[in-house]
C-alpha cells in the first residue's frame, strides 16, 4: 500500500486553502445560511419529533454538508487536474495502485468533509442545539464522508469535462442535500417519493447521525446500507480509476 | 532498451499510430521526429503505460508495457509535453511526492542534488504557479529523473521555450547521456533532433517512414540544398555536391539560398510536407 503520497498531496494543497479566508468562507457560507435561516429564523420555537427543530436540523446539515464538501473537493480536484491540468497523469506513470489512489483521494475527501462539518456542529452547540450525546455518531459521520469522497472519485474519473462534475451534482447531490431528511422527516413525504429516498445514502446518514445527535438508538440496517453503499462505491471507483486513459 | 513490434493504436476509426517497430538500446537517444498529429505522443504514451495499444506489443528492458505495466512504471521516467506540475506546490514538494511515489530512500538528498542541477535551488520553495514556463520545464526534467529511471520519456520537452531557456534542457539532456540513460526524445524541433540524438525515427500519419542517424539519413537525400522562390513558392533541389549547388543556384537569379541539409529537408523529400516549427 502506497496512498501517503496521493493523501499528502491533497492534504499539502487543502492546506494552502485553508489559509485563505474568502476559502474558508466560502465553505462556511451555505451550511451556515442554512443553519441560520432554518434553525434559528424559519424553526425558532418549534419542535419535531419531540425536540427543538435546532437540535433536530443542525445533524442533518451535518449530514449534508460532509455529504457536499467530502464529494465536491474531490470530484473537481481530480476532474480539473485529469482533464486540465494533467496532474494525475503523474499518478498513474508512478508504481503505485488503483486502490491506493483511490485511498488517497476518498482520506483526503473525507478529511475535507469532516472539517467543513466539525464546524457546522461547533455553530451548531454555540447556538444552543448541543452536542452530539451518542458516540455512535462519530463513526457514522465518518461513513458518510467515507460514500460521498467515494462518489466524488468516481464522478471526477468519469468526467468528460469539468461541466460533468456540476452537472452530477445538480441532478443527484443537490436534490440528497434538500430531500434526503436534512430539513424535515422523509416519513412526511408521499409513499412513492419516500420509496425512492429510502435507497438513497443520505437518508440514512441524516437518520442515523440525528438519532445519535440525540441519543436515540440507531437502526441497525441504516449503518448496514450505508456500510454497503461505501463498499461498493470503493470498489466501482478502483475499478474506474483501473479502466480510466486507457 | 525499448522494443515495439507493430505497435498500434486506433482513436475509434482514426489511426494515430500504425505498425510502429522500433528497437532502441541502453544508452542512446533516440529522437521520434515528426509534425503535430504525427502520433509521437501516442507512441510516448503506450510506452509509458498510459494507453493501451490496440494490437502489437512493446517491451522495456523485457518488460511488456501492458501485462507487467506496474514493474515498467518503476523503471521508466517520464516528461510530458503538458507541464503537469502540481501548480499550488513548492517545486520541492513536487519532487518529494515523486519520490515518494516511487518509494525512494534518501529523497531530500537527491532533491537537493537535482534542484542544484537545474539550478533552482534558490526557488525551491515557491509555489510552482510562480515559476516562469522554462523554470517549470527544468523541474519537470528533474522530477522526471527524481527515481533514477533507466528509460527516459521526454515528449516535446522545449516546445514553446525561448532558445535561451531551450539550450538549457538541451545541457541537461546531454548530462543524461553521459549518465547512460536510455532516452525517447519526442520533437519537431530539427535542430533539437539533430543536436541531442544518435539516431531520429521520422513519423508521419502514425507511421515511421525512415530511420537511421541523422547523418545517415541526410546522405540518403543529398548533403546541399538550394533554396529558390519561384511564383512566389520556394523550391528544394537537393544535390550532393556544393560545386553542383552553387552552379544550378546561379541559373535561379538573385532569390536564393544554399545551405546544407537537415532532418526537415529528408521529411520534405519523403511526405512533400513540412515539419511545423
Amino acid at each position: 500500500m502506497n496512498f501517503y503520497p496521493i493523501f499528502l498531496r491533497e492534504m499539502l494543497i487543502f492546506k494552502r486553502r485553508l489559509l485563505r479566508i474568502g476559502y474558508l468562507f466560502s465553505t462556511m457560507v451555505t451550511p451556515l445560511l442554512y443553519l441560520v435561516a432554518f434553525g434559528l429564523g424559519l424553526g425558532r420555537g418549534i419542535s419535531i419529533e419531540g425536540v427543538s427543530y435546532l437540535a433536530f436540523v443542525v445533524p442533518g446539515i451535518c449530514a449534508m454538508s460532509s455529504m457536499t464538501n467530502s464529494y465536491s473537493w474531490i470530484a473537481t480536484t481530480i476532474a480539473v487536474g485529469r482533464l486540465h491540468f494533467k496532474t494525475f497523469d503523474e499518478f498513474q506513470v508512478s508504481p503505485v495502485t488503483a486502490t491506493d489512489i483511490m485511498l488517497g483521494e476518498v482520506l483526503s475527501g473525507v478529511v475535507r468533509g469532516l472539517f467543513a462539518s466539525s464546524l457546522i456542529l461547533v455553530a451548531g452547540a454555540i447556538f444552543g442545539a448541543g452536542f452530539p450525546k451518542s458516540p455512535v455518531f462519530f463513526p457514522v459521520w465518518l461513513l458518510n464522508c467515507l460514500i460521498f469522497a467515494s462518489f466524488g472519485v468516481i464522478a471526477g474519473f468519469r468526467a468528460k469535462s469539468h461541466e460533468d462534475t456540476a452537472t452530477f451534482s445538480n441532478f443527484f447531490i443537490m436534490p440528497m442535500a434538500f430531500f434526503c431528511g436534512t430539513f424535515f422527516p422523509v416519513d412526511r413525504l408521499p409513499y412513492f417519493i419516500k420509496a425512492v429516498l429510502y435507497f438513497l445514502p443520505l437518508t440514512h446518514a441524516s437518520k442515523a447521525l440525528r438519532a445519535s445527535f440525540l441519543g436515540q438508538g440507531v437502526e441497525i440496517i441504516s449503518l448496514g446500507i450505508m456500510l454497503a453503499v461505501f463498499v461498493v462505491c470503493f470498489y466501482w471507483g478502483v475499478i474506474t480509476i483501473r479502466r480510466s486513459n486507457r | 532498451m525499448i522494443i515495439t513490434e507493430n505497435l498500434t493504436k486506433y482513436f475509434g476509426q482514426i489511426k494515430a499510430v500504425e505498425k510502429l517497430n522500433l528497437h532502441i538500446v541502453k544508452g542512446e537517444i533516440f529522437g521520434l521526429l515528426g509534425p503535430n498529429g504525427a502520433g509521437k505522443t501516442t507512441t510516448v504514451r503506450m510506452l509509458n503505460t498510459l494507453t493501451l495499444p490496440t494490437s502489437g506489443r512493446a517491451e522495456i528492458n523485457g518488460l511488456d508495457v501492458v501485462r507487467e505495466a506496474t514493474k515498467v512504471k518503476r523503471l521508466i521516467g517520464v516528461a510530458p509535453q503538458e507541464l503537469n506540475l502540481d501548480r499550488e506546490l513548492t517545486g520541492r514538494e513536487n519532487l518529494r511526492l515523486h519520490g515518494l511515489l516511487h518509494q525512494m530512500k534518501g529523497i531530500e538528498e537527491r532533491i537537493e542534488y537535482l534542484l542544484k542541477w537545474t539550478g533552482l535551488s534558490e526557488r525551491a520553495d515557491s509555489l510552482v504557479k510562480t515559476y516562469s514556463g522554462g523554470m517549470q520545464r527544468r523541474l519537470l526534467v528533474a522530477r522526471s529523473i527524481m527515481h533514477r529511471p533507466g528509460v527516459l520519456f521526454l515528449d516535446e520537452p522545449t516546445v514553446g521555450l525561448d532558445p535561451q531557456v531551450r539550450r538549457q534542457i538541451w545541457d541537461l539532456i546531454r548530462n543524461l547521456k553521459q549518465q547512460g540513460v536510455t532516452v525517447l526524445l519526442t520533437t519537431h524541433y530539427i535542430e533539437e533532433a539533430e543536436l541531442l540524438c544518435h539516431r531520429v525515427g521520422i513519423l508521419s500519419h502514425g507511421k515511421l517512414i525512415v530511420l537511421g542517424t541523422p547523418p545517415e539519413l541526410k546522405a540518403q537525400i543529398g548533403r546541399f540544398v538550394v533554396e529558390s522562390l519561384d511564383d512566389g513558392v520556394t523550391n528544394y533541389r537537393l544535390f550532393e555536391g556544393r560545386e553542383e549547388a552553387y552552379r544550378f543556384a546561379q541559373t535561379r537569379g538573385d532569390d536564393v539560398v544554399i545551405r546544407e541539409s537537415n532532418l526537415e529537408d529528408v521529411f520534405i523529400k519523403l511526405t512533400g510536407e513540412r515539419i511545423e516549427r
